[in-house]
């Protein structure tokens, strides 16, 4: 199609090159009709050893680059028509020679265009800055890595900053350490810090720089002019862009990256050259050095670029099909809309809905943690309703508006306050059994109220008062200095990990050092005092902050700000403000994968610019909803449960097998210990008894951590022990022990085999034998059993010894299948 | 005050049978009063439960107005022996306008006088709890109001309670329980209550964990026309036979404080009472005699045709101001005050701050005492001030005061250093605020002068014997002076030696001597201390203060600390374990650098073999608590005897004086002999004073 149209042809006029220059380096691009674009159109090098790359790519019907562009730039030919002035390789990076104006022919399959460059300030004695040239440089090829000459002492007595974040002392370190051994500024090509990474000598991080590399020649010029150290005043590097940030295309699709930076000075340069590209996926994607990124599989990752302590993207799709049909699909709500969106440009064909029966034993566990009884199954299975399902969530989440149909508020603060209650580390290990106590109890009348979170938030993070008489104080001592509040904090209610900068500047996001302690200086005027607010036998801590700091803070990507009383003020203030995205990002990322199995981003807590949502629109939108309800998080969860999206088949088809993100079935998940343990008791009849609490508190009631209770199924099935604040703590995994556990172990053969339990009394009321059959599938599968379970069911009553050996045999099995084990 | 009343009948019977058995220093202490409320206008019967012995408690002293208790008469033992007895009925009769609230009590026994007990005075009948209302179920039906008394008695306890309300119904839950803890003497664990309404079908509907301190309050208004459940349980599920608690359960109104809460007195000022379930725009009235002591003053306000239930009031005799409506927070807008004053004011909302300027000229000294928490405000003040640029000058958040922390803030003898403006600024420490954040502030001269405290809160005597009282002095704004001490409303029988404390000095004690012949008996006593004016005193009559009692009260763990109490008590019991104690001189003269032998002798009853130990201070483990030896004079532990072992009955204390010791002349001082009770407590008995004198060098 391009090859049939006619193209611009001829070098602009001299003059528009230069009026083009004001504009240079940006990323336009060269529009053609049809055929093919080169970005940029215009392009400016300034300096010695400016460097620029072309990307080239097909262009639409519209003569328009979109995010389906066939990436050219390795298929294209490049010319330098003034080599003098700049030089063009295969791969379509230019580099600066000389001061002038210049062309640079590019050619895909017989069409061709011209892209304008302007070189200037090129000098024949290269000034190079240690910041702006030599930094990167160190970066780029990996020395001031962990692992090499950053590790805590260096590698081969030479040692760098991690990541440069200390320019001084690596400068220090190449020039005068060792009495200067390291470079000869009188011949430099012999220095050794240039014969190491080119192997002209031994080198145990192997070749790391090409002898006739650019970077080499800078490196040399650099010692040439004095091997100057970094200056205070230049500047900083404040952002990148980069294009394309988004390609959709087959697998075995290539696309070029372009990699701009921007200064603090307003000037903007090419780095693609010398910024780090990492695959965030490299099943789905390969990345080269020169930032050259190929598809190899179907699905979407992302690359993340680096340069100079900024990061960013580019997302890749492979859809997983040429073309799907959705036909059958009906949106629920806008959840729907934008999930079936991701579905249409994956092209994956989702499962069907789920079966009632699944349904209401899903919903039940993921809003209140609890199995139905066989009685609120058989209810639900037997209405016509058609809004049946819509009425059993608002049911499960108490919004109903009517006190009668609203029962399950306590289940569901029960099930929620565990929740955070794991992530928020409330433990007697660490507050003592009173504090415990009196942080679990706010977190659950928290929940029962269901209090909008951004002021559960707010009260938290700005808790003070008695550790007994105020729950929210306790977090004060659960994280009982600035930098614990600071990482606990942010990775809670914020999904950012800020524990790497608390030593250097985070190796995949923005927040340095200084973004570090300006966060924890909201904390730092936090202390407790005596007093006997609980009564005289009290004897607690009471947070409260102290009088007279002045100091300010700085909220992540903020503007310091100062409070004469308690800076925790505007902290909660900005953290839960409603345009702070990590916030309900935050939220909605946790909820979703509470309730679908997976986070639109994973991990869950880290949310991270370089770690985008598998479905950034539905990530928007659900965030933008939960702020527009207040924070109010059983609309949040009303909002997920109602979509169809939540009720599909846990049953995966071919076209989706493939899929374990996109949520186009829904994901089988393993009951968490305690559910698992309470539907055990339900199950069989036979409540636990837990140490120090009366019998019937539920396992999901418990208030402390895991190791407090001397419960063998609870540690199997690996309560966690409140020790980190990383959802990660909790381990969904399945493992042996615990299917030995449940298969062999006494706490379900006793509870099967109990005299006071569901087979025995349903044997001493003489139920019938396919009544029992049924109440037992009821009260494990939260379905009723098929014609050939019936069937099996009869024929092994026929075999048992007895009816009750029968009976508490099958369910055994029942609470041995994996239907009981998982959520599906 | 106390007052008294014996049950003659009991007394009579019971004098003559126990007191010649009567030996053994263990003083009842009082674990809990079952039902733990009474009702006004009623007389009720009530089971008090102790440690150590009750057999022969023949009085009943009660706090305030109003309330009387008799002991209910045991039968005789058959066989002649003295009993245990750990459980006594009492009989309360509380008047039909006796204040409600929080009462102490303590009885008379021939074995001493007990530790303190208290009785909650309630408008609503009392309701006891069954025992067996631990689920929904078993639930216990009552009618409201009512005052649910019951006890979290054990591990995993829960009581549950079943009753009927209408729609739109208020209703209002108040909980006694740890509050009625701090007065019992060794409890080492103590119970935090928590409350949850439940509809009748286990949905709960409020709760309540921590409200008044540890006890829980609920106030709310029934949803629906049903059945509701009341569901009281100790948070950690634990629990103990001694956990009482008493729910007040009804719909009117329930007032926590009023604002201004500085009233004058002889006027009549219009308060607004600030609770639940109170009418928008109800106004009360009051009216305090001009006579009405200054300080703190518990009343009732009356709303249309019924009383309240008792509040706080700041009584002032000073000039009351009212914050006024206009912003005060900053120096700008700070309201104009003057001073001596007393203002009120509140803290509107939460991060709010109040200020008040005032004009002062150097060299002038005020005090500024904030009186919030202690009247019942939720406010915990943090109290600042400042100069008129807005430097900082002075803070105070919480302040000590005769052995107690309070919240309230207090800045004493605040020195002005120039003619000028200055600013009062206050505020909650955790900036919190709303209705309930009410403040007093009262400003004062700061003058010289003192406060004197009673460790402890009662002394036990036996016929023939001495017993000892320490005081402390607290020392305000460079009062230095001596402080003579007195007693009054001693028992018949006994007489008291009023020590002294010295200038500059801490500690003094009284020796109280009992005669040979003196009848068992309790009372109440009042110590008052009184300036020793020399000839630099200021001109006028001498400053006084009567002291305040307070019961020593044993920390979980064993360390001791103290609660006060609102008498002190002297007992006369039967014969004990020491019959006597003397010494070989009671006077002492040491020269600087010098020493001196008392020798002590001491008649053990019959059959008493414990060791007993020699003291001239008062203390427990390594806390001196009490000392009223002259500066520079200490017990030469070495040269001293003063472990006398089970078959001794003598042994010696040496005194030894610094060399630098300065001059006094007869200081008052005591020798004890003490004898363990158990880890914590012991009985402690008294030679007749020693006089001890320093010489010249």
């Amino acid at each position: 199609m391009a090859r049939s149209r006619r193209v611009r042809t001829r070098p602009p006029h001299l003059v528009l090159v230069t009026l083009a220059i004001a504009i240079a380096s940006s990323t336009t691009t060269v529009e053609a009709a049809a055929g093919f674009s080169v970005t940029p159109e215009q392009a400016t090098l300034r300096g010695n050893f400016a460097r620029l790359q072309l990307v080239v790519g097909k262009t639409n019907a519209n003569g328009k680059r979109d995010d389906r562009s066939i990436d050219l730039t390795r298929k294209a030919r490049y010319t330098s028509l003034t080599p003098d002035i700049v030089a063009v390789n295969s791969t379509g990076e230019l580099l600066a020679r000389s001061n002038g104006q210049a062309q640079v022919e590019v050619v895909v399959e017989g069409e061709t265009r011209y892209v304008t460059v302007a070189v200037s300030q090129v000098t024949g004695t290269p000034v190079i800055g240690f910041k702006e040239q030599v930094g990167p440089i160190l970066s780029k090829h990996g020395c001031n890595m962990g692992a090499c000459h950053a590790s805590q002492y260096g590698k081969g007595g030479f040692k760098l900053s991690v990541f440069g974040f200390d320019p001084a002392n690596d400068r220090r370190a190449i020039v005068r350490d060792h009495h200067q051994r390291r470079v000869s500024l009188v011949r430099p090509e012999g220095s050794l810090f240039l014969r190491k990474p080119t192997m002209q000598v031994p080198h145990s991080g192997g070749h790391r720089l090409g002898r006739n590399s650019v970077d080499h020649d800078i490196l040399v010029a650099w010692l040439l002019g004095g091997a100057g150290g970094p200056e205070s005043k230049a500047p900083k590097v404040t952002g990148l862009q980069v294009f394309p940030t988004r390609h959709v295309g087959p697998a075995g699709t290539e696309q070029q990256l372009r990699v701009v930076a921007r200064y603090s000075d307003k000037t903007t340069r090419d780095v693609t050259a010398w910024a780090k590209y990492d695959s965030m996926d490299e099943a789905i994607l390969d990345v080269a050095p020169t930032g050259l990124v190929t598809a190899s599989d179907r699905g979407q990752a992302s690359v993340m670029i680096r340069f100079e302590g900024q990061a960013q993207i580019a997302m890749f799709v492979t859809p997983f099909a040429k073309s799907v049909s959705l036909a059958g699909w009906k949106n629920n709500n806008f959840v729907d809309e934008l999930a079936v969106a991701k579905f249409r440009e994956l092209a994956i064909a989702p499962s069907g809905l789920c079966g009632d029966d699944a349904f209401i034993r899903r919903a039940y566990i993921d809003a209140t943690g609890t199995l139905p009884t066989p009685g609120e199954t058989r209810d639900f299975l037997a209405s016509p309703r058609p809004d049946k399902r819509q009425r059993l969530i608002d049911e499960l989440l108490g919004l109903t508006g009517d006190p009668k149909r609203d029962r399950f508020n306590d289940r569901y603060a029960a099930w929620w306050t565990l929740k955070w209650s794991d992530l928020i580390r409330n433990s007697s290990n660490k507050l003592g059994e009173q504090g415990m106590w009196a942080l679990h109890n706010w977190i659950r009348e928290s929940f029962r109220t269901n209090k909008p979170f951004d002021r559960f938030v707010t009260e938290l993070v700005t808790a003070k008062g008695s550790i007994y008489s105020s729950g929210p104080a306790n977090y004060f001592r659960i994280n009982s200095n600035a930098n614990d509040l600071t990482e606990s904090t942010a990775q809670l209610f914020l999904g950012i990990r800020l524990e790497c900068a608390k030593c250097h500047h985070h190796p995949f996001e923005k927040y340095s050092q200084g973004d570090y302690q300006g966060f924890a200086a909201f904390f730092r005027s936090v202390g407790t005092k005596s007093s006997e607010e609980f009564g005289l036998f009290g004897r607690e801590s009471v947070v409260v902050v102290k009088p007279g700091s002045t100091a300010k803070a700085t909220p992540l990507d903020g503007e310091p700000v100062e409070h004469p009383l308690d800076l925790r003020i505007p902290l909660a203030k900005w953290l839960t403000a409603g345009n702070n995205d990590f916030f309900s990002r935050n939220v909605v990322n946790r909820y979703m994968s509470y309730l679908l199995g997976r986070g639109l981003v994973e991990p869950v807590d880290d949310l991270r610019s370089t770690n985008p949502p598998t479905n950034v629109a539905l990530m928007d939108a659900l965030s933008k909803h939960l702020v527009e309800n207040k924070f109010n998080l059983k609309v949040l969860l009303r909002a997920i449960m109602s979509s169809r999206l939540y009720q599909l088949s846990s049953q995966p088809t071919k076209a989706n097998v493939g899929d374990s993100r996109f949520y186009s079935h829904f994901r089988v998940k393993r009951m968490a210990a305690e559910p698992l343990l309470d539907a055990v008791d339900v199950a069989t009849g036979v409540p636990t008894k837990f140490k120090s609490l009366p019998l019937g508190t539920r396992a999901i009631e418990l208030p402390d951590a895991g190791d407090f209770y001397s419960n063998y199924f609870l540690k199997t099935f690996a309560k966690p022990k409140r020790a980190s604040v990383c959802e990660c703590e909790r381990s969904s995994d399945e493992n042996l022990t615990q299917a030995l556990h449940t298969l062999n172990g006494d706490t379900v053969a006793g509870k099967v085999a109990s005299k006071n339990g569901r087979v025995a009394k349903l044997l001493a009321a003489k139920t019938g034998h396919e009544a029992i059959v049924e109440e037992l599938y009821l009260a494990t599968l939260s379905r009723r059993p098929t014609a050939d379970e019936q069937s099996a069911c009869r024929e092994f009553l026929k075999q048992s010894p007895s009816p009750k050996e029968c009976y508490e045999d099958l369910l055994w099995a029942l609470i041995n299948s994996k239907q009981f084990l998982f959520v599906r | 005050m106390f007052c008294q009343r014996v049950g003659q009948t009991t007394l009579a019977i019971l004098i003559g049978l126990c007191f010649p058995a009567a030996a053994g220093a263990q003083y009842p202490m009082l674990m809990s009063l079952k039902p733990a409320a009474a009702q006004v206008g009623q007389a009720s019967e009530h089971t008090i439960t102790s440690r150590y012995n009750l057999y022969g408690a023949y009085q009943v002293l009660v706090s305030g107005q109003g309330v009387t208790a008799e002991v209910i008469p045991v039968p005789k033992p058959k066989d002649g022996k003295t009993p245990n007895l750990t459980s006594l009925k009492l009989r309360f009769t509380i008047a039909a306008d006796a204040l409600p609230g929080v009462r102490d009590f303590r009885l008379a026994t021939p074995r001493g006088a007990s530790t303190v007990g208290q009785i909650v005075i309630v408008r609503d009948k009392v309701t006891i709890e069954t025992g067996s209302n631990n689920t929904a179920e078993k639930a216990q039906a009552v009618t409201l109001p009512t005052t649910l008394c019951g006890a979290v008695e054990g591990a995993e306890d829960v009581d549950v309670f079943r009753f009927k309300a209408k729609k739109g119904q208020p209703l209002s839950f108040h909980v006694r329980s740890q509050r009625l803890q701090d007065r019992i003497h060794d409890l080492q664990s103590h119970i935090d209550p928590i409350l949850t309404l439940r509809t009748a079908g286990g949905t709960t509907l409020a709760a309540s964990d921590n409200y008044f301190f540890a006890d829980p309050f609920l106030a709310t208004t029934a949803p629906a026309d049903g059945d509701y459940l009341l569901e009281i349980r100790d948070v950690r599920f634990k629990g103990n036979g001694y956990w009482q608690y008493v729910i007040e359960s009804h719909g009117r109104p329930f007032i926590e404080t009023v604002y201004p809460l500085a009233v004058a007195r002889g006027k009549d000022v219009p308060v607004v009472p600030i609770g639940h379930h109170v009418a928008v725009g109800s106004q009360a009235r009051l009216n305090l005699p001009a006579d009405t002591t200054a300080g703190f003053k518990t009343l009732q306000l009356r709303l249309g045709p019924s009383s309240t239930n008792p509040v706080q009031v700041v009584v002032s005799s000073l000039p009351t101001t009212v914050e006024t409506p206009q912003e005060n927070n900053d120096l700008k807008s700070a309201q104009t005050i003057t001073l001596p004053s007393t203002l009120s004011g509140r803290i509107e909302a939460d991060s709010d701050l109040d200020c008040f300027a005032f004009q002062a000229k150097k060299g002038e000294k005020y005090t500024f005492e904030v009186m919030a928490r202690r009247a019942g405000s939720a406010l915990d003040p943090h109290l600042r001030i400042l100069d008129g640029k807005g430097k900082q000058l002075s803070l105070n958040d919480d302040h000590n005061r005769l052995k107690r922390l309070t919240q309230d803030s207090r800045i004493e003898n605040f020195s002005v250093p120039a003619d000028g403006k200055y600013i009062v600024e206050i505020r909650d420490v955790h900036l919190r605020g709303g209705r309930r954040y009410v403040y007093a502030i009262r400003t004062t001269r700061a003058t010289p002068y003192f406060e004197i405290l009673l460790d402890t809160d009662k002394t036990q005597l036996s016929p023939g014997t001495n017993g000892v009282i320490f005081v402390r002095a607290e020392r305000h704004n460079g009062f230095s002076g001596g402080i003579s001490l007195a007693a009054t409303g001693l028992p018949a029988g006994v007489t008291a030696h009023g020590g002294r404390i010295l200038p500059d000095g801490q500690d003094g004690c009284m020796i109280l001597t009992t005669a040979a012949d003196a009848k068992p008996s309790i009372a109440n006593i009042t110590v008052t201390g009184t300036e020793i004016q020399t000839a630099k005193s200021p001109a006028g009559p001498p400053l006084t203060h009567v002291a305040r009692s307070m019961q020593e009260t044993y920390m979980p763990g064993g360390g001791r600390n103290h609660w006060p109490v609102e008498a002190h008590a002297v007992n006369v019991g039967g014969p004990s374990d020491l019959r006597s104690v003397t010494l070989s001189t009671q006077a002492v003269t040491l020269k600087p650098g010098g020493s001196a032998t008392i020798d002590v002798s001491f008649q053990r009853a019959p059959g008493f073999t414990k060791n007993v130990t020699l003291d001239m201070l008062f203390r427990h483990l390594s806390t001196v608590y009490g000392n009223s030896l002259p500066k520079g004079v200490s017990i030469d532990s070495t040269a001293s005897k003063t472990l006398i072992t089970g078959k001794e009955s003598k042994g010696k204390i040496v005194l030894k004086a610094a060399k630098d010791a300065p001059p006094v002349e007869k200081q008052q001082a005591s020798i004890m002999a003490n004898v363990s009770i158990n880890f914590v407590m012991k009985a402690t008995y008294s030679g007749l004073p020693v006089l001890i004198t320093v010489a010249k060098p």
